[in-house]
């Protein structure tokens, strides 16, 4: 027993140690420090994020409880063919994976038009709590003698007396067990809140999941505050009285339980002040100009939006996504935001659906100051909806001390060179993978020819039997960062500050071409604000912003001067941070025809699978 | 007691609202094919068509063998746990029981990385043995609060009675003890197959991107391919297995009562 409480705890005491980590690394213990808590008393993103969660949890809690008990006390009292149904249909919700039920609620919500926020989420995580106390308050229900209620009432209790008195108390295991079970299943929610959720309320889960791009350790410092607090309390709740028991503690011990129904109470008050709140906000929204602002997770210099919102005096509402394809799934459910920051094809695509309105360049005084060469781009030409926000290509990165840099010359055949077996990182990604292969076979990434594909396919497939590469998303910054393996697929940005972490390691983009990328801003058609959506994009150009932010992120600035600046700067040397422009074999992405994406995503699983 | 009877009706209000329709809609989807736009339908059962590709075919196997595995050392150790923690004080066992829930009150995802920490250096990432126990630690506390309920629920004096008629202490366990505990392990087991078949994020942090199973794919279908029809397709499917089982072990439930 000893054992299985050490393997649930394991996780947590490591978070707890890694909360005090004075390095960003999850991997790698460098020293003592308690700067992550200093950050997270800070960071109002996700102090608001544990509000949400918290009050989420509890209100849908309390809740699915009720609603729930009644529900499983009326049912053994149904007819057979009523019971039935309900509890096939009450597994539906525990049954299906949770992105089903997200993407069904979604499209519900958005179908009858309700604003996606608080109250959205609220709703959902109601939904898939009740069913959990249905199924555990269910059984006990059934085991309970029908004729004490019956006794109780014609004892003179009313209906409802014997309902509270006495069946409720009889089921009380049941009713524990189940809010349990909704308050774990609630506050540990990822999917589901993420598609139901908008108007920048975010929970704690959305946080984590949206930085998982570089680790942010104020997460960890947050657990342990977390786990800390719930050992007082449960200290408080279960310790506390035995200790009660003791001769000296015994006058105390009488008000001990009433403390603790005190705390109780106080907190589920907080918890619905807090909802309260949150409703206000979204009504409030009208009176202050507000800007809605879609990026990329760990993508921002956060300090700048408190500076943009004291500037123009305004209220920046920021979310997060983790990739281009789940911020387009949200747009497409009717989601609004005045600007996002999307990739480069993903910004054809958005302009060819007519999601975007075409950006005022006479209203950007910063304009002239981008980088000539990234602008005027094929998925954009003139720049007439996109004003770039970072650039760069991907190469690969290696260890200097494994790799020898004669096998360099192989370009992106190094990556199935059987001498480095297993110590290779592939990028998880579709279209990234067969980038590489396509211009290992001498293609154009944006090919439409099945049959290049086809090759491309066999390249990959090869490559997977000769040197069984690992398939990851963004943890191979902090894999690379403590050098697991000798070489790994990456964007220049990330390149740039594995770097600076990590001296070993070198950045090489092949000579037979890679891909070339830019991310931009794009103000939407439903953006009403125009005239603060322009000044955002101004903002972010200005000289200095733009240079805290490509300092904290690590890629590439748009604007020149800042860009040779940081490049003889910060970034000295460092290979990464100045991806080249002058190779004619470099192209960028396209929007590619929903046939071609189908099929070669369909290779890819193939790859992967095989 | 025909009062309780209406109190159902909200339940039921709700349900079709919040459960059923969406569940239609996602149906509708999965035997269409016109993308994200409901205007132009074309009916066409091409989605359920593609699960004749062994590729996909692979997938299913390769979730449900996970699962099955999942589950089965979920059971041996919760139903050790349970049984230990039932044999506890009353007070003791609230207390154990919170202990096993605490965990979980933290972010799956956080936990997951800090497993992530620990099998790095010892060369274990992306393997099916990291996948499994990041998948057990997460779904253990899941067979062992259901398998806790009804042993603690449980009249001890059976077991005594058991004794008293000279059965010895395994026999007790397996005729009595056990028995009487099947309703919790059955709920246990259900939890955590379906917990374990539809999770996309564990294989995919411990397992790397070749680790798929049906939660990736059908995540995949949805977020980076966007094909909705297909992925509405995949998860019917795996609904209906799941119904399938569900029923299947309900039986083994009646057959045993």
């Amino acid at each position: 027993m000893v054992l299985c409480f050490a393997f649930f705890y394991v996780p947590i005491i490591i978070t707890m140690i890694f909360s005090f980590n004075s390095s960003k690394s999850f991997a790698n213990f460098t020293g003592f420090s308690l700067r992550w808590y200093e950050s997270l008393i800070n960071d109002s993103e996700i102090l608001s994020a544990v509000g949400v969660s918290v009050s989420v949890a509890v209100i849908a809690t309390v809740v699915s409880t009720i609603l729930g008990t009644i529900t499983a006390i009326g049912l053994s009292k149904s007819r057979k063919i009523l019971k039935e149904w309900v509890l096939n249909i009450n597994n539906i919700p525990i049954m299906s994976p949770d992105i089903v039920t997200a993407i069904g609620l979604m499209i519900l919500f958005t179908s009858v038009k309700l604003e996606k926020g608080y109250f959205t989420m609220l709703l959902a995580h109601i939904c898939f709590c009740t069913p959990y106390v249905i199924t555990s308050v269910y059984p006990k229900v059934r085991s309970v003698d029908v004729n004490i209620a019956n006794a109780a009432m014609d004892l003179g209790a009313t209906p409802f007396q014997a309902l509270t008195k006495v069946i409720v108390p009889m089921i009380k295991p049941g009713i524990y067990a189940g809010m349990l079970l909704a308050f774990t299943m609630s506050i540990d929610d990822f999917v589901i809140s993420y598609f139901v959720s908008g108007n920048g309320v975010e929970n704690i889960s959305m946080i984590v999941y949206n930085a998982t791009k570089r680790i942010n350790p104020t997460i960890n410092a947050l657990s342990t505050v977390v786990i800390m607090t719930i050992f007082v309390v449960v200290f408080a709740v279960k310790i506390a009285p035995v200790i009660a028991k003791q001769q000296w503690f015994r006058r105390l011990s009488v008000k001990i339980p009433l403390a603790v129904k005190r705390v109780f109470l106080f907190a589920s008050c907080a918890a619905v002040v807090f909802s309260l709140i949150q409703f206000g906000g979204i009504y409030r929204g009208g009176t202050t100009k507000t800007l809605k602002v879609y990026n990329a997770g760990e993508y921002i210099d956060e300090s700048l939006l408190e500076l943009f919102e004291e500037q123009f005096d305004c209220k920046v509402i920021y979310e997060t996504f983790d990739s281009n394809e789940s911020m387009y799934t949200k747009v497409m459910s009717g989601e609004k935001y005045d600007i996002i920051i999307p990739s480069d094809y993903m910004i054809e695509r958005l302009a060819k659906e007519d999601f975007l309105q075409p950006v005022d360049k006479s209203l950007l005084d910063n304009f002239d100051n981008v980088i000539p060469a990234i602008l005027n781009q094929p998925f954009d030409p003139e720049n007439q909806y996109s004003i770039p926000y970072f650039w760069g290509n991907v190469g690969i990165l290696y260890d200097s001390t494994v790799v020898r840099e004669s096998d360099l010359e192989a370009g992106w055949e190094i990556l199935r060179n059987p001498d480095y077996k297993d110590n290779i990182y592939m990028y998880d990604s579709e279209r990234d993978s067969f980038m590489i292969a396509l211009k290992a076979l001498g293609y154009s990434l944006n090919t439409t020819d099945k049959s290049e594909l086809d090759r491309a396919y066999e390249w990959l497939s090869e490559q997977k039997r000769l040197v069984n590469p690992v398939y990851v998303g963004d943890d191979v910054i902090d894999n690379m960062v403590s050098g697991y393996k000798a070489m790994a697929v990456v964007y220049s940005g990330d390149a740039a500050y594995i770097m600076s972490e990590n001296e070993n390691m070198r950045f090489y983009a092949p000579e037979c071409g890679t891909n070339l990328w830019i991310d931009g801003m794009v103000i939407t058609k439903d953006c009403k604000n125009t005239a603060l959506a322009h000044d955002w994009i101004d903002f972010m150009l200005e000289d200095e912003n733009a240079a805290v932010n490509t300092e904290m992120v690590g890629y590439s600035s748009p604007v020149e001067a800042v860009y040779t600046e940081i490049s003889q700067t910060v970034y000295e040397g460092n290979e990464a941070y100045v991806p080249r422009q002058d190779n004619p074999k470099d192209e960028y992405f396209r929007y590619q025809d929903p046939e071609i994406k189908k099929y070669s995503a369909e290779l890819w699983t193939k790859v992967k699978t095989q | 007691m025909k009062y309780f009877k209406n109190l159902v009706k909200p339940y039921v209000v709700w349900s079709f609202v919040i459960i059923l329709v969406p569940i239609f809609m996602i149906f509708l989807y999965s035997i269409t094919n016109s993308g994200n736009s409901l205007i132009n339908i074309q009916f066409t059962l091409d989605n359920f068509a593609k699960f004749a590709d062994p590729l996909y075919v692979g997938v299913f196997v390769k979730s449900l063998e996970l699962g099955v595995i999942t589950v089965g050392v979920c059971l041996v150790l919760g139903y050790v746990m349970a049984y230990l923690i039932s044999k506890c004080k009353e007070r003791t066992q609230g207390f154990l029981i919170l202990l096993v829930t605490i965990p979980m009150w933290i972010n799956m995802i956080i936990r997951i990385y800090a497993w992530k920490s620990i099998f790095e250096p010892l060369g274990l990432m992306y393997t099916d043995f990291a996948v499994m126990v990041g998948q057990i630690c997460e779904f253990l506390p899941f067979m062992i609060i259901p398998i806790h309920t009804s042993l603690s629920k449980m009249d001890k004096s059976l077991v005594e009675a058991s004794y008293d008629l000279g059965a010895n202490p395994v026999q007790t366990f397996f005729k009595i003890t056990f028995k009487l505990s099947i309703p919790g392990v059955l709920n246990g087991i259900i939890m955590v197959f379906l917990l374990s078949i539809s999770t996309f994020m564990i294989p995919r942090i411990l397992g790397g991107g070749d680790y798929m199973l049906v939660g990736n794919l059908i995540e995949n279908q949805f977020i980076s391919v966007g094909d909705w029809n297909f992925g509405s397709a995949v998860s019917l499917v795996l609904a209906v297995i799941m119904l399938f089982s569900i029923r299947w072990m309900k039986k083994i439930d009646k057959a045993d009562n």
